[in-house]
């Protein structure tokens, strides 16, 4: 059985591969979406809430309402996430080249990494509850 | 033909469960592609050979559909398991099974954002100047994937729909 190097690919073909203004938006969305992601739980920012047992979404933040249910705000952190992500990746495909080519490649799984530990402590209240 | 509400959020459950198997399969085989390449001409190569093997270029697009098809049947599935899965967790005291859920939430959308990088490198995968960061993001979605699914498999077990 032949078994040559299989992770190589012969060169994109698509035009969307081989775009530069799309290197820069996919490089930069997934590192301000995961940064912004992570400030939005620290902060307790979701785009909006929602509450599952009336079906009610509000803008921004909004607590649990007595005999409503819970609330969910994950739904909106995530959107933050998306939008913004996708509002700075857009704006950086602004940038010259020259520029975008400096963001280090390595952020882009650096940051999902280094998510680990800070994730573990803002979920301490579930590890050490009594 | 009328099903039953538990009946209807089972099948929903199931089908997040098939897809999340799909993409843990082309993760895995493509992770481990990347992380054990298969550089030189050999004989007959065993299972691990042929497991690692793998045209992992050719996952890349799948392995987005599916992750984004997955996110969206576990984030419409969220909205009940929040009323009737998770209160019955949290009174029945599994505090550290409910930290798992909220860490495997968090990863999976940090998963979310990375997919567009990480199709991109692998469409220029003849590029060796991606290497490094195409081999690392496929291992963080790798292992974020089998996370997800090892703690929402032990989730189900600690209370499942209909239970």
């Amino acid at each position: 059985m032949s078994t040559a190097t299989t992770t190589r690919a012969t060169p994109a073909t698509s035009s969307l591969a081989s775009s530069t203004k799309f290197r820069t938006f996919a490089i930069t969305f997934a590192v301000v979406g995961s940064l912004t992601y992570l400030v939005c739980l620290f902060f307790n920012w979701p785009l909006f809430t929602f509450h599952p047992a009336t079906n009610r979404i509000i803008l921004g933040w909004e607590a649990a309402r007595s005999g409503e249910g819970p609330n969910m705000t994950w739904y909106g952190w995530t959107a933050m996430a998306l939008l913004v992500g996708s509002v700075v990746g857009f704006l950086a495909t602004l940038l010259p080249e020259s520029m975008t080519r400096k963001i280090p490649l390595s952020l882009v799984w650096l940051v999902p990494i280094l998510a680990v530990p800070y994730l573990a402590w803002d979920l301490r209240q579930w590890w050490f509850h009594p | 033909m009328q099903i039953s509400v538990n009946t209807y959020w089972t099948i929903l459950l199931l089908i997040h469960l098939l897809l999340a198997v799909a993409l843990l399969g082309s993760l895995t085989h493509q992770a481990v592609s990347v992380a054990m390449p298969v550089r030189k001409a050999a004989g007959p190569g065993g299972f691990v050979t042929r497991f690692r093997a793998v045209p992992a270029a050719g996952y890349a697009t799948a392995v987005c559909i599916l992750w984004v098809l997955t996110f969206i049947m576990g984030s419409y599935i969220y909205t009940k398991y929040r009323i009737y899965i998770r209160i019955p967790i949290e009174q029945a005291g599994h505090w550290k099974t409910q930290g798992f859920f909220d860490f495997k939430e968090h990863v999976v959308s940090i998963g979310l954002v990375l997919l567009p990088a990480y199709w991109y490198f692998w469409k220029n995968a003849h590029n060796p100047e991606y290497d490094t960061a195409r081999k690392m993001t496929t291992i963080v979605l790798a292992v974020t994937c089998w996370f997800a699914f090892l703690v929402g498999h032990v989730l189900n077990n600690t209370r499942g729909f209909g239970s």
